[in-house]
């Protein structure tokens, strides 16, 4: 295996190239093990092989017909190896219905990019990773 | 003295024939006289008869005159009324003429088409009870508050463009109507109303697609802001290198900017889900104290920076109320900041809750700071409009929060308002009703009694 195992691997689907390369830039420097996809078919492939991933952030609005929403039913459809996989939905789309979607889902935080530092969302993720582990 | 018997002497006779020939002319003068007499009465009743004749054909003429000018007016009434009928229908706002009573007099072609209802079914009938009005909750405006019923009391003319409502059709299908209503006077009492309304069915779709386009853009406008956001925020904190203390203050300013427009964006967010009823309310048991507690703290920066003697009293009674907290947090927010950015250093801002008999919750926020222009005072709730005053005092404001807030309070069943001197101050008062009512129990969902 060439992936660390005190490391954690996040996947991240984002389709903005500036913003995707901000959040892997972030997140490698807390020590996390970065893939990341444009597409939710995209995504879906990554956890498909990779297989050692920890944790998702997500974004709502994709290119391709499926939105993060279709994604996370996917995830935690019956059955769904995925189940118990941590989401955090990081969008700037973010209508009370959506939330209340995500929410409903089981997704394990909503946050909106435009109101939240990026280094506040990656202390979040860890902090959530390190109290669920 | 006794009488001589044999006296007959031819004197005597004499005498007698004398006196004889005497009345004889007497009589015949008379005769004459009234002869004469008659001859007179003759010729004046001759005279009279003459004058009556004159006075007949003078009566006839005018009586044809008469007659003549009579069919004229007819005419030309006729003439005015077909045209008046012509302008009537042809007008393409609906339109019905009531008497005192409210009772159906006329209604033109367009008040056919658009409610369904042909004139002699209604002529006659109450128009409140033949049109039902809704507001936009779908609540059914009572007859003493439809604006045809304050008209015929004499309540003055009413324009009601702002506050948009539906009216029912025959089929009880409705549309969105804008109507005004003129009352009809005689010798200066009300005798009537006329009322024209309006299918403003395009208005509100084009309204609806400007907002939607709001919110569109403003969802669109996030995803660069958040690049700017996040990429200043790496280098400032040394992700790329070290910075100067020069660049970090230029980073710094552009971190601001861009957190500025961030926050305006979010507002423009705000109104146009206010705008298109898609704000989710979430009622929950609140505290209003404890969230006006927080909503202050939030502000305590500014208060002291500013040195402004701030003072705040809340009556202990104030029951928990379901409310939405984040709605309820915007209108608090909104007025108290505002209080704090509108009044000079050293000023003072004052803010306290009382509880009324009627279970309404009346908020005061009040201020000594530079107050609203009397010329203005009536824009203040107008979306982006901001005081000429304050413009070059203070660049931050969108012109956005007092409309938000407003839109907020009214839809939660309350009311919002203010009294202002310029230079001196200004006090705003907001009341939230407790008792929720059941005829509109959806307009007071978000500010409900906690049973």
């Amino acid at each position: 295996m060439p992936l660390s195992k005190n490391k954690k691997t996040i996947l991240v689907i984002e389709d903005e190239r500036p913003l995707a390369h901000a959040i892997q830039t972030k997140l490698e420097q807390h020590d996390f093990i970065v893939i990341t996809a444009r597409t939710v078919n995209q995504g879906l492939d990554y956890l498909e092989n990779v297989k050692v991933i920890d944790a998702i952030w997500l974004d709502h609005y994709l290119p391709g017909e499926k939105t993060g929403l279709d994604f996370v039913a996917e995830l935690k459809s019956s059955g769904s190896k995925w189940k118990d996989l941590p989401i955090f939905i990081v969008s700037n789309t973010a209508s009370s219905g959506n939330v209340k979607s995500y929410l409903r889902l089981g997704v394990s935080k909503y946050c909106v990019k435009a109101e939240h530092r990026l280094d506040q969302i990656v202390i979040d993720l860890q902090d959530f990773l390190n109290t669920t582990e | 003295m006794k009488q001589p018997v044999n006296i007959s002497t031819s004197e005597d006779i004499a005498y007698k024939l004398k006196v004889l020939a005497q009345e004889k002319e007497n009589v015949r003068r008379k005769l004459v006289v009234t002869a004469r007499q008659l001859a007179v009465t003759a010729r004046e009743k001759e005279s009279a008869r003459r004058k009556l004749v004159i006075t007949a054909s003078k009566l006839k003429k005018l009586y044809e005159t008469l007659e003549k000018k009579v069919f004229d007016r007819t005419k030309d009434l006729a003439q005015l009324r077909s045209r008046s009928e012509a302008i009537l229908a042809s007008v393409g706002d609906g339109l019905v003429v009531v008497n005192k009573e409210g009772r159906i007099n006329y209604i033109n072609k367009s008040f056919e088409e658009m409610l369904g209802w042909k004139a002699k079914e209604v002529l006659g009938k109450s128009m409140v009870q033949v049109v039902p009005r809704e507001d936009i909750h779908g609540t059914k405006v009572s007859f003493k508050e439809r604006i045809l019923t304050q008209v015929l009391s004499g309540e003055k003319f009413v324009a009601d463009l702002t506050n948009p409502f539906y009216y029912i059709r025959k089929d009880t299908s409705r549309f969105p109507t804008s109507s005004i209503v003129a009352p009809v006077t005689l010798d200066g009492k009300i005798v009537g109303a006329v009322e024209v309304f309006r299918d403003i069915t395009k208005e509100k779709e084009i309204d609806k697609a400007k907002t939607e386009f709001v919110s569109l853009a403003s969802h669109q406008l996030r995803t660069p802001l958040s690049t700017v956001n996040w990429y200043s925020e790496m280098l400032l904190s040394g992700d790329a290198g070290k910075v100067t203390s020069t660049q970090k203050k230029y980073l710094e300013e552009i971190y601001r900017g861009n957190q500025r427009m961030v926050e305006l964006v979010n507002t423009l967010l705000d109104v146009s889900r206010i705008e298109l009823g898609t704000l989710v309310v979430e009622s929950k048991p609140t505290n209003i104290i404890k969230l006006i507690e927080s909503v202050i703290d939030e502000q305590k920066p500014q208060i002291l920076e500013k040195m402004i003697a701030f003072t705040s009293s809340f009556q202990k009674t104030i029951p928990l109320m379901k409310a939405d907290q984040k709605l309820l947090r915007m209108v608090v927010q909104n007025i108290l900041s505002n209080a704090i950015k509108y009044t000079p250093d050293k000023g003072k801002v004052n803010i306290s809750l009382t509880l009324d008999e009627t279970k309404t919750i009346l908020l005061k926020i009040s201020d000594s700071g530079y107050g609203i222009p009397k010329n203005q005072q009536h824009k203040i709730f107008t979306k982006l409009f901001r005081a000429d005053n304050v413009i070059g005092k203070d660049t931050e404001g969108t012109g956005l929060g007092l409309y938000i807030a407003k839109s907020i309070v009214e839809q939660g069943g309350g009311k919002i308002w203010f009294t202002s001197d310029e230079n001196k101050g200004s006090t705003f008062y907001v009341t939230l009703p407790l008792v929720k009512k059941k005829k509109d129990g959806y307009r007071r969902s978000f500010l409900a009694p906690l049973t």
